[in-house]
């Protein structure tokens, strides 16, 4: 068994394995969080303010509020890979719905899913959320203020509005060549009801193209969500690593090491997420051109 | 040929498609009849409509592109008055088609085998197992080696060949009376072309099925059929029974059209005569005949009328003014 995973493995490039690693490894990091690290995140260090990496046990220092910055990423890592994972994916879901429905039954449904969908994408995806975000999350008086919670769902719903157009137009494109596809019309001459053909014919040779779409969202998500963050409408309180990036750009000249992590973090993350969608993408070439 | 009513009888069947230079006439005023267990060609060069005609037949043609008129009769109902929800009673079981094309006429993700039984689980329902035997006895019948295996398989596993009697078994699957073979040996090489038309003479005789076969290859059709349409710019421009065709041709496009197929016996070095000119611009109705301007015996007359379909013995119809067999 465990051979047969190695084997499998050989096939990537270098590249590609340090990308599934990385990728894994945030994974776990955020799904056993409670077991990996029992320290509160938000202890604050006032012997250690603003020391360096590998300074007194703080891995990747502190920063001027005396937070340690590792402990920070370790909490952080949760909340960004829930909000990426939860917008690509509910937002892929709904977009992939619409998009396979309206490209199979064509006609004035599509015209204007396909309207809907460019309006929506012609506005810049951080535009757009800064709007949803600055409209939906905030307090209609100045002094009331609006709950984290209630703030993290409309970061997440707003990103999820920016995902389904993206990976809604895939679809849509996908099936609308798939579907003129001389096995469809096979599957109809044989008596197919259009059910069948859609789950059975269509969805199945769709799915790979928005897979390798989706993978790329992801980092698209996990940008704007940091940038969002910089903006000061992202997830409050230093619980992302955008909310973590956000909190240390006040003191860059001090504590420039507080701003380099999550901006590392992230940008591997964006990266792996890019490599995977690019070999997802390459092997359907393949087939592709094995057809 | 039966005296009994056709199994399929086309009358004033057109077909016409929306495009941006006004609708296109695929196909025009088609009458054909097809008899029980009879096996029918239809001629023509591409673009002559032979595929939309029996696309057009069976109902397959996007709705809305597409504009059919004339009646189809299919053993005693009219299907250009049935819902097109309903019509998929008809198909399968009642009519089916084997594809031009195998390599993409089946679903690249899925395996041979749950493309195969799909027909019978949906139509038939059967249980899963039974349509897995039945599967493995339909490839096994379609001249398949090792079917088990083939089930198992997905489309690009298999050679081109092997795809087309894939086709084939899955056509079969639900038992047709009348199968539609739209240029079922076009994809395939020369030497598998005769294998797959034998073989499906062969299950046509077996199953006791009608067969209408679309085909560019008079060659191709010339041992595997009772009746011959040729057909030229969406119109039956000669119909007869295959050897009268062949025996006392009147058209000058079938003639063509047989000068033009190789011969072994020809003299080396000859070159192929081909049909000079191209097809008549399809948005473009023709006042005369719409041969007339590739045809080498073309009159004023030709040009300036379109000859009826005139019936010259049982059974052979033909549309010219000056057929070969007459005065000249």
């Amino acid at each position: 068994m465990k051979l047969g995973i190695f084997k499998s493995l050989r096939k990537y490039s270098i590249p590609t394995l340090l990308s599934m690693g990385w990728l894994v490894i945030i994974a776990l990091t955020a799904v056993l969080y409670p077991l990996i690290s029992s320290v509160d995140p938000k202890a604050i260090y006032e012997d250690d303010l603003a020391v360096g990496p590998f300074t007194n046990g703080h891995l990747f220092g502190t920063d001027t509020n005396g937070y340690d910055i590792f402990q920070e990423l370790l909490h952080g890592t949760r909340l960004t890979l829930l909000v990426a994972v939860i917008a690509v994916g509910v937002g892929g879901a709904i977009g992939s719905l619409i998009g396979i429905f309206s490209g199979y039954v064509r006609g004035k449904i599509d015209a204007v899913v396909n309207v809907v969908f460019s309006a929506i994408l012609s506005i810049p995806n951080l535009v757009l959320a800064l709007g949803l975000v600055a409209v939906l999350a905030t307090a209609p008086d100045v002094n009331s203020t609006v709950s984290s919670w209630r703030q993290v769902f409309v970061v997440i719903l707003s990103l999820t509005i920016v995902i389904i157009p993206i990976l809604g137009r895939i679809a849509r494109g996908a099936t609308l060549s798939w579907s003129n596809r001389e096995f469809v019309t096979a599957a109809k001459s044989m008596g197919a009801k259009n059910s069948t053909i859609l789950w059975k014919h269509i969805v199945p040779n769709v799915l790979p193209a928005v897979m390798a779409i989706a993978f790329l969202a992801v980092g698209v998500v996990i940008v704007a969500e940091g940038s969002l963050s910089l903006l000061g409408v992202g997830i409050p309180d230093g619980n992302s690593w955008g909310a973590i990036l956000a909190a240390g750009r006040n003191d860059m000249e001090y504590t420039p090491h507080v701003i380099y992590f999550p901006i590392i973090c992230i940008a591997l993350t964006v990266i792996s997420c890019n490599q995977i969608g690019d070999v997802i993408r390459q092997s359907l070439d393949k087939r592709e051109a094995r057809i | 040929m039966s005296n009994l009513a056709p199994m399929l009888s086309l009358r004033d069947f057109s077909v016409s498609f929306d495009t941006a230079r006004g609708p296109l006439y695929a196909v025009r005023n088609v009458n054909i009849d097809v008899a029980d267990g009879e096996s029918l060609g239809i001629v023509g060069e591409s673009g002559s409509g032979k595929t939309v005609l029996s696309r057009g037949a069976m109902g397959l043609l996007p709705k809305r592109a597409a504009h059919r008129s004339g009646t189809v009769v299919y053993d005693d109902h009219d299907l250009s008055q049935v819902p097109r929800k309903e019509l998929r009673e008809y198909w399968g079981t009642g009519m089916a088609m084997i594809f031009q094309d195998p390599m993409t006429a089946l679903n690249p993700v899925r395996k041979i085998g749950s493309q195969l039984t799909e027909g019978l689980r949906i139509r038939l329902q059967m249980s899963k197992t039974d349509a897995q035997a039945r599967g493995i006895e339909l490839l096994t019948r379609v001249r398949i080696p090792d079917p088990e295996a083939v089930m198992e398989k997905y489309p690009f596993q298999l050679s081109g060949g092997m795809r087309q009697r894939v086709m084939i078994a899955i056509a079969l699957a639900c038992k047709p009376r009348l199968l539609f073979a739209d240029e079922p040996t076009t994809a395939l090489d020369v030497t598998v072309q005769a294998q797959v038309m034998q073989l499906l003479s062969e299950l046509r005789h077996e199953m006791g099925m009608s067969m209408v076969i679309v085909t560019h290859d008079l060659g191709v059709v010339a041992g595997h059929t009772d009746r011959i349409a040729v057909m030229y710019a969406g119109e039956v421009v000669e119909i007869a029974p295959t050897k009268q065709l062949f025996a006392n041709m009147q058209m000058p496009y079938t003639e063509a059209l047989m000068k033009s197929i190789p011969r072994l016996d020809a003299p080396s070095g000859l070159r192929l005569p081909v049909i000079s000119g191209r097809l008549p611009d399809p948005t473009q109705p023709e006042t005369g005949c719409s041969f007339a301007s590739r045809c080498p015996y073309v009159t004023d007359k030709c040009r300036a009328e379109a000859p009826p379909l005139v019936e010259i013995s049982p059974g052979h119809s033909y549309r010219c003014w000056f057929p070969i067999g007459g005065s000249r």
